[in-house]
């Protein structure tokens, strides 16, 4: 599976001369701070800083995008845990049980737990891309429609678990969600309440409505508060204590080794990746758990779940670039773009006649991860200030922010007045005891599941179930899906029974 | 317990069965295709079955208080309209005058203390934000000021 001979010229190539890592750090803190802005995203970053590219060597630039794109995954988990602000849609999961623990005063466990997670489930990423590329190309290949429709709905069922109070007001909140999803041109070009509005042709912006549903409804809730953690005594930031937080991902192995791998297989499928990665490696820590309650109360497996498979996503959508040259989102086609001002082509033919530089690229991300942990951890002393700001300042600051990160997205007011519209819909939901998340999630999926729903129907001719049973990968991950959504909680419930009545 | 049914539950309802026909009767409208259709419809009868059930179970067992029930709701929606004018305002005021209005009067309204710290605050954070945030920006940013 490996080319011993390219391997050590990837390592002479690398560690031969400082000069690859050079721009590391520097892009490491830019990934940072553009993940943790809401409306300043990764790709915007890496885009930014392309032309910074021109005058360094192939894999100089690459490293220096990679660690853009390395640090950007976690820093959007900062906001998320600190400030229920997810920075990217990649980090939504996160703030499910990171928020709640930064205001039971435990952020600087939860900032810990993140960082460590996103360290372990970025290396595992590329590692398997080190050992799997060839492999994960020809998995990649065989993804059709099909197969995203059973990876999304796996993402979908998420919904129906968020509020364990009232299922019918989670399921409520997650089809309101796929329903706003369907406004503005659909995959076949039909023009669908747009109202006469041209800011709508392409759907509802999911970004700003995230952050006005997320964090501006959130912040109307805090107004009545002093600080975002009250006992004054918790507000410090104790480099101990994120240590100890980050310890505590080796408690809970398996959630950490099952969401890098989820992380890793889903953000290999192009278009799809982290957003949803994040989601279902969360649903199933929460369905395999023993203490499924404490989910959203701020339970570590759930920030471990989420943080994990982000960040091993970032190796799985290298996959598809470097092996077939193909981008599977936005920071990828800007790597892809890098690809093509020095020259080079991505594909199989990159891969077998620049193995060398496949590799490097490869263990250079390896090294970004250890470096990330290292200027993670001297920031998180810097971004955890944020709960020693009171409130009366904060929240009208960080509504501000958000109005601008609306803009800062489409470059139109139609970003600001979607915060404003989502922050009003998520007010009277909070209020009213639905889970804003699951509308999220339905707006994020929606507009893909109706693509690939369509497309599946085109190819079928209209019989997607016999269709199913032609394509292996979909007919074996529904079955793991059914098993994982049946058979387990059968199973537990069967368990419980026999315990009872022994 | 509170009343059987909160009016903000039932604007939640009705906005939803509102969004919901509008967007059903307007993709039903373009095209009936099953295409069309295919997530639309399944999910506007799930929908209004889900509002029914709701309904039914509040008006059958009384909800227990939500949290939210316990703080006027006035306070919230005072900011939150005065953050829609500011949202609307940033492309029409300008982003720095809009900013300094906004943090200024939002400071105030959630309880900052002083005369001259809310806007003194209020103009230093609009400066770092033209400044800082702005000039990230890969589009035209509208200033009346800065």
């Amino acid at each position: 599976m490996i080319d011993h001979f390219a391997l050590s010229q990837a390592f002479d190539l690398l560690f031969s001369s400082f000069s690859p890592w050079l721009w590391v750090i520097p892009g490491l803190l830019i990934g940072l701070i553009f993940g943790s802005i809401p409306g300043l995203q990764i790709s915007m970053a890496m885009a930014i800083f392309l032309p910074v590219t021109f005058g360094m060597d192939f894999l100089q630039a690459m490293l220096f995008l990679t660690s853009i794109f390395t640090g950007g995954a976690y820093g959007g988990g900062v906001t998320a845990i600190l400030m229920n602000i997810p920075g990217s849609s990649s980090s939504i999961a996160t703030a499910f049980d990171g928020y709640p623990m930064a205001r039971q005063g435990k952020h600087n466990e939860a900032l810990g737990l993140g960082l460590a997670a996103s360290v372990v489930g970025a290396f595992v990423g590329y590692i398997l891309l080190l050992f799997l590329i060839d492999p994960l190309a020809a998995f990649v290949l065989k993804i059709g429609p099909m197969e995203m429709v059973v990876v999304v709905l796996w993402g979908l069922t998420l919904i129906a678990t968020l509020n364990t109070t009232s299922m019918p007001k989670g399921l409520l909140a997650g089809m309101f969600g796929l329903m706003l999803s369907q406004i503005g041109m659909s995959t076949t070009g039909v023009m669908r309440t747009t109202i006469g509005n041209p800011y709508l042709i392409d759907g509802i912006p999911v970004v700003p409505a995230m952050i006005g549903i997320f964090a501006a409804s959130e912040l109307l809730r805090l107004r009545g508060s002093n600080f975002l953690v009250e006992d004054k005594a918790q507000r410090d930031i104790s480099m101990r204590r994120i240590l100890l937080g980050g310890a505590q991902i080796f408690r809970h192995p398996g959630v950490l080794i099952r969401g890098s791998l989820i992380g890793a297989l889903i953000g290999a499928i192009p278009g799809v990746g982290s957003s949803v990665a994040n989601l279902v490696s969360y649903g199933e820590a929460r369905r395999s758990s023993r203490h499924p309650e404490q989910f959203g109360k701020g339970a570590p497996e759930g920030v471990i779940a989420a943080e994990s498979a982000n960040s091993s996503s970032e190796g799985g959508s290298m996959t598809a670039l470097l092996a077939l040259g193909i981008p599977g989102g936005a920071a990828t086609a800007v790597l892809l773009a890098a690809f093509s001002f020095h020259n080079i082509v991505g594909g199989p033919s990159f891969i077998r006649n620049q193995t060398d530089v496949v590799y490097s690229i490869i263990i250079g991300n390896l090294g970004q991860v250890v470096l990330l942990a290292i200027v993670g951890l001297l920031m998180l002393r810097v971004l955890g200030l944020v709960v020693r700001v009171p409130l009366p300042y904060l929240v009208p600051s960080v509504l501000a922010l958000c109005a601008w990160g609306g803009y800062g997205i489409t470059g139109t007011i139609a970003g600001p007045l979607t915060v404003a519209v989502f922050a009003g819909i998520g007010w009277l939901m909070r209020r009213n005891g639905y889970p804003v998340a699951a509308t999220v999630i339905g707006l994020l999926l929606g507009r893909m599941m109706e693509g690939e729903v369509v497309r599946t129907l085109q190819i079928s001719g209209r019989h997607p179930m016999a269709y199913l049973l032609e394509r292996p990968i979909a007919l074996v991950l529904f079955v793991i899906m059914v098993l994982v959504l049946v058979g387990v909680p059968v199973l537990k419930a069967w368990r419980r029974r026999r315990a009872a009545a022994a | 317990m509170i009343r059987r049914f909160a009016p903000t539950h039932a604007i939640t309802l009705g906005l939803v069965l509102c969004v919901t026909g509008y967007i059903t009767w307007s993709a039903v409208s373009a095209s009936s295709t099953l295409n069309n259709l295919v997530v639309v419809a399944p999910v506007a009868v799930l929908l209004v079955v889900l509002c029914l059930i709701i309904v039914a179970t509040a008006l059958l067992r009384p909800e227990p208080d939500p949290q939210e029930a316990h703080y006027s709701a006035w306070g919230d929606l005072a900011l939150l309209a005065g953050f829609a004018v500011f949202c609307f305002g940033l492309t029409t005021v300008g982003f720095d005058v809009a900013t300094f209005l906004f943090v200024w009067a939002g400071v105030v309204v959630s309880g900052g203390q002083g005369k001259w710290q809310p806007p003194l605050y209020a103009a230093l954070f609009t400066v770092l934000m033209v400044e800082g945030f702005g000039a990230l920006f890969p589009y035209p940013m509208t200033t009346l000021v800065l």
